[in-house]
């Protein structure tokens, strides 16, 4: 009777909800979250000192342009949509639409990191590189940290895609499809917040 | 459109790791036919950060008045992702990764918000 309980639950929950080892993946995912939380405000902390520091270098009223900046930011808001996208047809099982949006999100996503490259290119050409000033040193590290945070999601979401084509949709690849959307969400509001406190508030003078 | 709540009963686990300790920490799974919630999510998202934008290109408040509102604007928007796109009230048994989110919030916040107050005290203080 207690085992029947059991399956029927489990029938009902998500594929990923469904073995307590991979649910164990989900909250130690989410520690590792909180942890990357706390990362971030760090360099938050030391670019919010530092911006007015910009010795011979620009200032961030210099530095910015925020046409390319708010296409960025679009990029990456559509990114984070096509992932949750995904996972709702995760939910569904719908492997095939699941690997579409996924594959969306990577070209997305690539398409804001080759942005931020020739942002960061740009800027070194013009202006100099991080040794100019506190305020570019604190700019570069924090921008530059989310940037490869995002460059990695890249190049596992582009794992994933090839293990949902091999093995299709187990608890244990819905798990890694599913840790990776909180990972690129997360993404997207630390973004959200470099768009405002760095990019926009830049601007206010 | 339905919401279902799971695991059905807070007193009925199964005893595989779905226990809820505390009421409030109970799991929620939100099952729709459509993706309502990520188009709003979407959607929202986009007139805030617009909205954020156009504040400042046109200088509509004093400086420290600006920023005040589009970091309540950035922080209104991280809310709505994550209860909509990273559906922060999904796990089996008590959401014990909720609690761990708001304390590294409360640590970030300390951090930024210190750093900040130490470091304006500058030549003042020797």
């Amino acid at each position: 009777m207690t085992t029947r309980t059991n399956s029927l639950q489990e029938a009902r929950l998500p594929l990923e909800f469904q073995e307590s080892h991979e649910t164990l993946s989900i909250l130690g995912f989410w520690l590792f979250l909180a942890s990357d939380v706390v990362l971030f405000s760090s360099l938050f902390a030391v670019y919010a000192v530092y911006q007015g520091r910009v010795a011979a270098g620009p200032t961030p009223l210099q530095l910015f342009s925020l046409g390319p900046v708010l296409t960025e930011t679009i990029l990456l808001l559509t990114s984070s949509f096509t992932c949750g996208l995904a996972i709702f047809m995760m939910r569904r099982g719908r492997t095939r639409p699941l690997v579409a949006w996924l594959v969306v999100t990577l070209l997305l996503g690539l398409g804001f990191v080759g942005m931020e490259v020739h942002e960061f290119v740009t800027d070194v050409a013009v202006w100099g590189t991080w040794h100019q000033s506190a305020f570019l040193s604190a700019f570069f590290t924090l921008v530059g940290t989310h940037g490869l945070h995002v460059s990695f999601g890249i190049l596992w979401v582009a794992a994933l895609v090839v293990q949902l084509l091999r093995y299709g949709l187990t608890p244990t690849t819905a798990r890694k499809v599913y840790t990776f959307s909180l990972y690129w969400h997360f993404l997207d509001i630390i973004w959200v917040f470099i768009f405002t406190a760095v990019y926009l508030s830049g601007k206010i003078t | 459109m339905t919401q279902v709540q799971r695991p059905p009963a807070i007193s009925a686990p199964t005893g595989r790791g779905d226990e809820v300790e505390i009421a409030i920490l109970a799991p929620r799974f939100e099952e729709h036919a459509f993706p309502w919630r990520q188009i709003f999510g979407y959607a929202a998202s986009l007139i805030l950060t617009m909205a954020a934008l156009l504040l400042v290109v046109h200088h509509v408040l004093p400086p420290v008045g600006l920023i005040v509102a589009i970091l309540a604007l950035a922080t209104i928007q991280a809310s709505l992702q994550l209860g909509l796109f990273m559906h922060l009230r999904e796990s089996l048994g008590s959401t014990w990764h909720v609690v761990t989110l708001a304390l590294a919030i409360v640590v970030a916040l300390g951090i930024v918000i210190f750093s900040i107050w130490i470091m304006s005290f500058k030549s003042g203080v020797s």
